[in-house]
């Protein structure tokens, strides 16, 4: 028989254990100033947590879209055309006409530049995209099989590894030759994507181990279900993470291959504007009287490389703080 | 220990094979044929051009090149330039004290800059002195360093009117004016390379600062200054080593845009003009030491693991 004290004690028992958790997180509050309710923390859109967390990397986020939007819409941003050669205007110095000045052929360098935004980002984007995507899946199929065809791969891995990545990309260059396909180089865009191929490779095999041992992977087998679809649909997205913060900060790699093959001759060539580019040929030859050619280029490597870095390395530690890269 | 390192040299040894194998199978595929290249403008009968073809080996199977060529290798032997003409190792041999003495002079600047500026950062967390350090590293990973060179020697050009010397001083001849010839380039790839090395300076000490034994130095009483220079800074460094050993296998890539800037003649230039003429025997040759390079550093740096942390034991 249960008399009513009992019941109560028992009721009782009920709500302090469970107002136990609630105590744990209120108990600070509550404490040191009863009169403060406690706020129960408001869901808010991913964006604006992350434009909350990482101020920086919201600013470098910032510099990108500012670049994406410049690219999309250059025939609207710029003030004149690229490629129209200006004789008169050879060399001029920045004034209002032309802001950053013109190159050795009288074209507008502020122009050029946001054209080769385009370029750079282009190129950036898909080689960035490519190398890590590619990589990813073997990272992942190396983690998931394990064994020999684990070794092969890693072996494969290694002998890619041992090359520095300019000197893969300009081997590539010179092996695959041009392929443009809708006005973007795809042969450059491999040679500079195949040496992050790897990297990405290494970093999500890391990931992908540990996540081969987990009871769902088991259960996923034990289900009877292909390795194709175990891969890629209980694997691949617990590796997204560490995948999107290598595409981010590839991307910022990539930009800087570009430049640097196409300032060697090797990347993208005249006429299309691109920022190594400009860098090279006649800049070479002027650049005493006319720095604004080399300076103002320059700047625009550097600021969409300090932007992708800025926001790839705020992605990380809001994303995971533990990849390292 | 003898026992790893003999492993880990056996195992080096079909990575190296394996990079050989595929420089060679990618520069087959290239579609430009060196001969024409070099012959380019010379008017001469396709029967010339298929005399030198076969004086090079070029019209024989793939794998019979691949063998020949693999089987001199073994007995040191890199071929000979398609170009020039000349034993590869010589032409490499010729330009490598200068690529060298750059690499090692902005590794050595690196080192110099990353280790206190990275220990101030950490120390100093989240003040104005880690604000500072920070945009400083992070900037110097975003500057192209060939541009960062340009814009050098534009200031060089402008205030000293400083220009690039055509030819190469070595350093025994005439240290000073091989001192002043190639800090400018050293400076150039150094300031990237000090930012990837202040960077992992930075987060290994707030790492090592949050250990045991500097709270146990601190609670002994031991000065402040100690604790970070003898227990912080000296553990700190173990993954900063690796970090500049990697980026030295490296440099090479930076060095090939950066000399052409600079005007000098050393392995980067061999390679983009090897790779300009098709001179597959040269591209091969350097591709090869390259890697070797590589390969040996990180063998080296395992090693020097070892030896700087005694906790560390290869089995």
């Amino acid at each position: 028989m249960t008399t009513a004290a009992q019941k109560s004690r028992a009721v009782l028992f009920i709500i302090h254990h469970s107002s136990f958790r609630i105590d744990v997180i209120t108990t600070v509050s509550t404490a040191t100033s009863p009169s403060i309710t406690y706020k129960v923390p408001r869901r808010r859109h991913p964006l604006l947590q992350f434009v909350v967390q990482q101020p920086l990397g919201a600013a470098g986020l910032a510099v990108i879209v500012i670049m994406a939007v410049c690219a999309v819409f250059a025939p609207w941003v710029a003030p004149y055309d690229p490629l129209t050669v200006d004789y008169a205007m050879m060399l001029a110095a920045p004034s209002w006409e032309h802001w950053l000045g013109t190159d050795s052929f009288g074209r507008d360098v502020l122009s050029r530049i946001i054209y080769g935004a385009r370029t750079a980002l282009a190129v950036g984007f898909l080689a960035s995209f490519i190398g890590s995507t590619v990589g990813a899946i073997i990272g992942v199929v190396s983690a998931y099989f394990g064994g020999r065809i684990d070794l092969f791969i890693q072996r494969v891995l290694d002998v890619l590894l041992s090359f520095p990545i300019i000197v893969l990309a300009i081997t590539v260059v010179a092996v695959l030759g041009k392929n443009l396909v809708l006005g973007v180089d795809i042969n450059l865009v491999i040679a500079i994507g195949l040496p992050m191929m790897p990297k990405v490779a290494r970093v999500v095999r890391a990931s992908a181990l540990a996540i081969r041992e987990l009871p769902y992977i088991d259960a996923a087998r034990t289900a009877g279900f292909s390795d194709a679809r175990i891969i890629f649909r209980h694997m691949a997205p617990n590796v997204v993470a560490p995948y999107l913060i290598m595409v981010t900060a590839f991307v910022a790699q990539a930009i800087l291959a570009e430049a640097s093959l196409s300032f060697l001759g090797l990347g993208v060539t005249e006429p299309t504007a691109s920022w190594g580019l400009m860098l090279s040929g006649a800049a070479a030859d002027f650049y005493q009287q006319a720095p604004w050619m080399i300076v103002f280029p320059g700047i625009a490597i550097s600021m969409a490389v300090f932007a992708f870095n800025l926001f790839g390395d705020s992605l990380r530690d809001w994303l995971d703080p533990k990849i390292k890269l | 220990m003898l026992r790893y390192m003999i492993n880990r040299l056996l195992l080096m040894l079909p990575t190296l094979f394996g990079v050989a194998v595929l420089v060679f199978v990618l520069l087959r595929l290239a579609p430009g044929d060196p001969v024409q290249m070099m012959l380019e403008g010379a008017n001469v009968s396709q029967q010339v051009v298929e005399a030198e073809r076969a004086r090079l080996g070029l019209d024989r199977p793939l794998y019979v090149q691949f063998t020949k060529w693999f089987g001199a290798l073994l007995n040191g032997d890199f071929g000979v330039s398609i170009w020039t003409g000349r034993p590869v190792l010589y032409e490499i041999g010729i330009r490598l004290e200068l690529s060298l003495q750059v690499a090692i002079m902005a590794a050595l600047l690196a080192v110099m800059i990353a280790v206190p500026l990275g220990t101030l950062s950490a120390v100093f967390k989240d003040t104005w002195v880690d604000h500072l350090v920070r945009v400083i590293s992070i900037a110097g990973l975003a500057v192209p360093s060939f541009w960062l060179g340009m814009i050098i020697i534009l200031f060089l050009l402008t205030y000293f009117s400083w220009i690039p010397p055509l030819t190469f001083t070595p350093f025994f001849e005439d240290p000073w004016k091989n001192l002043s010839q190639l800090i400018w380039p050293a400076v150039a790839v150094g300031y990237r390379y000090s930012a990837v090395a202040m960077r992992m300076m930075r987060s290994s000490v707030l790492e090592v600062l949050q250990e045991d034994y500097v709270r146990t130095a601190r609670a002994k009483g031991v000065h402040e200054r100690l604790v970070v220079a003898r227990h912080a800074m000296r553990n700190a460094l173990l993954p900063v080593v690796t970090v500049v050993g990697l980026e030295f296998a490296f440099l090479i890539g930076g060095l090939v845009v950066t000399e052409q800037v600079f005007n000098l003649n050393g392995i980067g230039k061999l390679f983009v003009q090897a790779v300009a003429r098709g001179d597959y025997t040269m591209i091969q040759g350097l591709v090869l030491l390259v890697a070797v390079f590589f390969v040996m550093i990180n063998f080296a740096i395992d090693l020097l693991y070892a030896f700087l942390d005694p906790r560390i034991r290869y089995r």
